[in-house]
């Protein structure tokens, strides 16, 4: 999968020289992809503020909207069906009745404004929101069809099944071999050293951080750089083979490079795990995402396939969203 | 004596700021067509009363410091020939007595003869030392403060930045309040080494550390130092490392638990009445511990173990029983234990400071992957907190060399060189006690070994605190 | 990326999840039940260290007193010089008349009888013979305290099981006690003496009020020369120095200061105040100068935290109005800082008052009588006192040690309470 990232604006299709003022910008990075011919940018500025969704849709949305370029696979069954979900801290409500499908082998990707509550509700599906105080979760959280919330299951095993990598990268300060051994050992998955190397060898390899620390998996996780380290914390939830990975805004502490090689590892990933990532960039989701679901003020606005929503969303808000109107 | 001067030098500065105050104002007002006042006249006040009150606090503490030993010397130095001809403590006795009768209280004990009749013109002497010293400062203190005045009279104009002085004094002085503490480190360090080196001039330093034998006996002349005591340190070493281990041992588990509980498990309504508690606990005055030790831990451990040995004499354990039966009240267990309590709320307070300054991404990465409370804190926090918790204990141990009351109060007086801790043992600052409150003969080798033991102690939990700070200090940058 | 296979089969991994759960939670719930056991230690020593003191203390509350007919024999008594008549041989044989018991030529049973009372008894006829000189020869009611050996009779605390090495009251003795409480004669009251009284060698008149004065002379003392010293050190650090070596140097003094041990301080005490300015041995002031240094980094440690918790915000619009630094620190940022400069002040005091070490090396291990009047005289001081009483033989300054202890935490308790108070009534949230 080529990432079209550092795509000069020489590499566009079409068009003559191009100047580079006019390229669209949304956020303040150059969104790849985009072809705009330059003289029609002006006359559309005000057009796009006040047209319906639809006649933007051909005009305005093109030239801020980020166009998807996720490989769209075939979605697997509805792994995570969530009906009804409220989240309240004390008495204060942070979600109000989210409903939604989670499909399996898929990117699902939660996107929207600061504090509109896609963190926690990410958070509720390994029940996560557990462990603040005063937090409580009201409605249904079906993982192949069991009700996660109920009193006879174990968040301890949930969380087994359902891992989670953070904003930051947070490795243990332990050995990357301890790191990625986490896991098993307190679940008791292995029974022989042996067995442990090959889990997390194989978990390394997947993660796509084995060539990289082969020769030195007993120094600390902590000298790797923050890119490694959010591979190391991936290979860390992948070692316990879990059937979800939840991603709470995995590159935000990352740079460039370090974003697309993890970029590149969901993509990977999403053939055998069922994964949802939570992020503030529009064009992130776009790359990566089959699926998106919008947030707006603890509520799902909208979701959908990513094409959709990025190309025809159905609902006002999405569409101011996805154009910057608010950020 | 002097301390009517204060009063006298208030009134002075009190005089100095209304008159330069008004000065100024009046100085202001008549230089209509010159500059505007810099500072109001308040502030030209403020800095007419420093430079009155200044000049004359520092005569009157140059006066109050050195009267005392210069009356001393002059009094020493005119004084006739059998007094003189006294041991160097009965001289000074008789010197202490003068000042007395001389200052019109009565004397400490009684002179015969000729001696007697000496007091009386000695005292007399004494008084009129004291007398002059008296007047002579008083006298120096007022003309530096009217010195003071006058030159503040000559400055004080319009022109005169007066609040940036003013300030600048404040500065000093405030700069002078924080140079105390350095004072007070160079004073505790001079005045350890004065007498301790006086000592190691009598006993040798590799006797006092290496040396098995500690009897401190008193000599019987100023001139016999050190030929009829022994001097040596390592048995006070071992009674204060055995106490110091026990304390630990009771201290560091309980401690450490206590703060997991509270960081990790505790609801915010248990964690609010146990930490009071703690800290209750750690107000108590050691006297305090030391009295519960004497009178309750200790009886109750001796007839513990006395009913042991009552049960094991007669069968196969018949040597353990008959040496059970004779423990005392004052076994190293019993000041250890109870220092041990002493210890359980700063070992676990310092622990739960660590403890909470693990960043909760760590509990967070761990309680995702499914690991339990107990498994996160054995596996994630405690690594991570370890060096913390080092220093901490570190630091623990440092208070448990120093602490002086419960061992003087439930430990013995016997040097012990042993590690039983049913044994009883002495430690170092309770050897500096009993040295420094029985007989004063203040230049025997007897009183100066209490300030060989304090500078060791002194040295010994400076190291260990350096060594605690530094290791949480770098354990702290780690995680900001 | 795709060779690896499955390093753990999907069933026998739920299977292995599954098995271990049972041992995991017994291993939590060991775990939580340790750090449960550990907070109930220290709470347990807590109240069993106190309750022991209260069990022990309670007593010395009150007294007994003995009201005896004193027939104030002009013979024996010197109209002039009453306080010269020896009472006590007066009252014992007259008892002992009164109960029909002959006594041997060295009078053995009359200082039997005599040891029973305490020598206040005879402070007491002479001071009412001085008041009233027309009593002699007459028959007077005189109240005053029993000793302390009939005292621990009375309480109980010696009966006639306990061992003959262990008491000093004969079995005879306690007859007499007897005879006299079964005619009424007894009284319990309040302790008063124990709150009016200096120091003394008879447990029974021995009262703490001299080392609380002593200890109020030398927390004067310590108050006025640590407070404003600490204060300023600790503005002068916050707000003046600027970051450089002698700052760094003298931050880290003030760690290690606040680290070194007590007796230390007092090593220097006696070394600087005692030997070389030649300051009166076991007063107040040579003891306030010591606490003082004590307490300094204390201080200076809990105002700089108060400084640092004043927002920056304020002192930024002070400077922008044109106040100098000196005007911003004492006009608005130590103000704002002042409940917690007053609580790090008023805590540091308390546990000034509870330390002994130091005090021990500059002489208040003496025998202090009467109560100080000047921070220039001898005095004692609490905390001292109870050593002192602590070490003491007689069986009944066990009871006094203890309450001596109850008042010493009792102002501790008090200070502590103040200080708390005061951080909840003007504690600011920024």
């Amino acid at each position: 999968m080529k990432f079209p990232f550092f795509r000069s604006p020489d590499g566009r299709e079409g068009g003559g020289p191009v100047d580079p003022t006019e390229t669209p910008r949304m956020g303040g990075q150059v969104l790849p992809g985009v072809s705009v011919p330059p003289a029609a940018h002006d006359t559309r500025d005000e057009t796009v503020m006040m047209a319906e969704p639809e006649a933007a849709a051909a005009a305005g949305v093109a030239s801020r909207v980020p166009s998807v370029t996720s490989a769209a696979g075939p979605a697997g069954p509805t792994k995570i069906a969530v009906r009804d979900v409220s989240v309240f801290y004390g008495d204060k409500q942070a979600l109000f009745d989210v409903s939604l499908d989670i499909p399996d082998n898929t990117v699902t990707a939660f996107i929207g404004p600061s504090g509109c509550g896609k963190s926690t509700f990410l958070r509720c599906m390994n029940r996560m929101n557990d462990t603040i105080q005063g937090a409580r979760v009201t409605g249904s959280i079906l993982m192949d069809g069991d009700d996660i919330n109920a009193r006879s299951v174990d968040p301890v095993l949930l969380r087994a099944q359902v891992g989670m990598v953070f904003q930051k990268p947070n490795p243990f300060p332990k050995t990357i071999y301890e790191n990625v051994a986490y896991g098993p050992r307190i679940h008791g998955l292995t029974t022989s050293k042996s067995e442990m190397d090959g889990v997390v060898e194989s978990a390394l390899k997947k993660a796509g951080l084995w060539d990289e620390v082969a020769d030195r998996l007993h120094s600390a996780g902590t000298s790797l750089s923050g890119g490694q380290q959010q591979r190391l914390v991936i290979a860390r939830a992948i070692a316990v083979n879990p059937e979800v990975i939840l991603m709470d805004e995995p590159c935000s502490a990352l740079d460039p490079i370090a974003t697309a090689r993890i970029e590149e590892l969901i993509d990977d990933l999403r053939e055998r795990y069922c994964i949802v990532i939570v992020t503030h960039s529009m064009a992130q989701a776009a790359r990566v995402s089959q699926r998106t679901a919008f947030f707006h003020m603890g509520r799902l606005v909208e979701h959908g396939n990513t094409e959709e929503i990025f190309t025809n969303p159905r609902e006002r808000r999405t569409l101011d969203y996805i154009t910057g109107r608010f950020g | 004596m002097i301390w009517f001067l204060f009063p006298l030098v208030a009134v002075f500065a009190v005089l100095a700021y209304v008159v330069g105050r008004g000065l100024a104002q009046r100085r202001a007002a008549a230089a209509s067509e010159g500059p505007t006042a810099h500072s109001r006249p308040e502030q030209h006040g403020y800095y007419a009363l420093i430079w009155v009150a200044v000049p004359a606090l520092a005569i009157a503490l140059l006066a109050g410091v050195f009267s005392a030993p210069l009356a001393h010397n002059l009094l020493a130095a005119g004084a006739p020939e059998a007094v003189m001809e006294l041991e160097p403590i009965r001289r000074e006795a008789f010197f202490n007595d003068a000042r007395l009768v001389g200052d019109g209280q009565r004397a400490f004990q009684t002179w015969p003869g000729a001696l007697g009749q000496a007091l009386a013109t000695e005292s007399e002497r004494s008084a009129r030392i004291s007398q002059t010293l008296t007047w002579g400062g008083v006298a120096a203190a007022v003309l530096a403060a009217m010195m003071g005045g006058l030159f503040a009279w000559t400055q004080i104009r319009p022109a005169l930045r007066a609040r940036n002085r003013v300030e600048g004094w404040i500065g000093g002085l405030l700069f002078a309040c924080s140079a105390v503490a350095i004072l007070t480190t160079v004073g505790i360090v001079f005045s350890l080494l004065w007498d301790s080196l006086r000592f190691f001039q009598a006993v040798p330093v590799s006797d006092f550390l290496f040396g098995l034998q500690w009897s401190p006996q008193t000599a019987i002349r100023a001139d016999q130092v050190g030929s009829s005591g022994a001097f040596g340190a390592v048995p006070l070493f071992a009674g204060t490392f055995l106490i110091m281990a026990i304390a630990m041992i009771v201290a560091a588990p309980v401690g450490l638990f206590s703060a997991i509980y509270l960081a990790e498990y505790a609801s915010p309504l248990s964690r609010g009445i146990v930490k009071p508690v703690l800290e209750i606990l750690a107000g108590v005055p050691t006297v305090v511990y030391g009295f519960f030790a004497a009178l309750t831990v200790g009886p109750a451990f001796r007839e513990f173990f006395n009913g042991i040995g009552a049960l094991l004499v007669g069968g196969p354990m018949d040597g353990l029983g008959q040496y059970l039966l004779l423990v005392q009240n004052q076994m190293a267990l019993v000041a250890g234990a109870v220092m041990g309590i002493m210890l359980i709320p700063f070992v676990s307070s310092l622990s739960d400071d660590i403890i909470n300054a693990v960043p909760q991404s760590l509990r967070d990465g761990s309680y995702a992957m499914g690991a339990t409370k107990s498994e996160t804190v054995k596996r994630v926090l405690l690594p991570a907190a370890l060096p913390g918790i080092a220093g901490a204990l570190l630091l623990a141990m440092s208070r448990a060399i120093g602490e002086t009351m419960i061992v003087a109060m439930a430990a013995g007086l016997a040097a012990n060189l042993t590690l039983n801790p049913l044994d009883t043992v002495t430690t170092v600052t309770v050897q500096i006690v009993t040295l420094l409150t029985g007989d004063q003969e203040f230049n025997s080798p007897k009183t100066l070994a209490a300030f060989g033991l304090g500078l060791t102690l002194f040295l010994v939990t400076l190291m260990l605190n350096i060594v605690a700070q530094r290791i949480v200090q770098t354990y702290r940058e780690q995680y900001d | 990326m795709t060779e690896a296979s499955e390093p753990i089969a999907e069933a026998a991994r739920d299977g292995r999840l599954k098995a271990g759960l049972k041992a995991r939670y017994a291993r939590e719930g060991r775990f939580r039940l340790y750090g449960i056991l550990a907070v109930s230690v220290a709470i347990g020593f807590l109240l069993l260290l106190l309750g022991r003191i209260v069990e022990q203390g309670h007593t010395a509350f009150y007294a007994n007193q003995v009201t005896l007919p004193v027939y104030m024999d002009p013979v024996r008594i010197d109209r002039a010089y009453p306080q010269g008549t020896n009472f006590q041989q007066m009252v014992a044989q007259q008892q002992l008349a009164r109960m029909g018991i002959a006594d041997d030529p060295q009078g053995s049973q009359a200082t039997a009888y005599r040891s029973l009372l305490s020598s206040e008894l005879k402070f007491r006829a002479a001071d009412m013979i001085r008041n009233d000189p027309s009593l002699i020869g007459r028959t007077v009611e005189i109240t005053a305290p029993v000793s302390d050996e009939a005292d621990l009779y009375y309480k109980g605390e010696v009966t006639r099981e306990t061992a003959a090495d262990q008491r000093r009251v004969s079995d005879l003795q306690m007859a007499w006690l007897d005879t006299l409480k079964a005619e009424g004669a007894v009284s319990t009251t309040f302790n008063t003496l124990l709150f009016t009284n200096g120091d003394s060698t008879e447990p029974e008149l021995a009262g703490v009020l001299g080392a609380v004065v002593g200890s109020a002379l030398m927390l004067l003392v310590t108050a006025v020369i640590a407070i404003p010293l600490g204060v300023g050190a600790a503005v002068y650090l916050e707000e003046f120095s600027r970051k450089g070596r002698i700052t760094d140097l003298i931050e880290v003094n003030i760690n290690n200061l606040a680290a070194v041990p007590s007796i230390v301080y007092g090593l220097l005490g006696v070394a600087l105040f005692i030997n070389w300015a030649h300051l009166p041995r076991s007063s107040p002031l040579v003891g306030g100068l010591v606490l003082a240094l004590m307490a300094l980094p204390t201080i200076i440690i809990a105002t700089r935290s108060a400084l640092k918790a004043v927002p920056p915000s304020i002192r930024e619009a002070a400077l922008a109005m044109g106040a100098s630094r000196t005007q911003t620190v004492f006009h608005h940022v130590l103000p704002l800082a002042m409940p917690g400069v007053m609580t790090g002040t008023i805590i540091s005091m308390a546990h000034a008052l509870g330390e002994t070490a130091p005090l021990l090396l500059i002489g208040m291990v003496s025998f202090v009588p009467g109560i100080p009047g000047a921070i220039t005289e001898p005095a004692g001081a609490l905390p001292s006192l109870v050593y002192i009483w602590e070490n003491a033989s007689e069986r009944a300054f066990h009871e006094r040690t203890a309450a001596a202890i109850l008042v010493l935490l009792t102002f501790m308790v008090v200070m502590n309470a103040a200080a708390i108070l005061l951080r909840r009534r003007f504690e600011r949230r920024w």
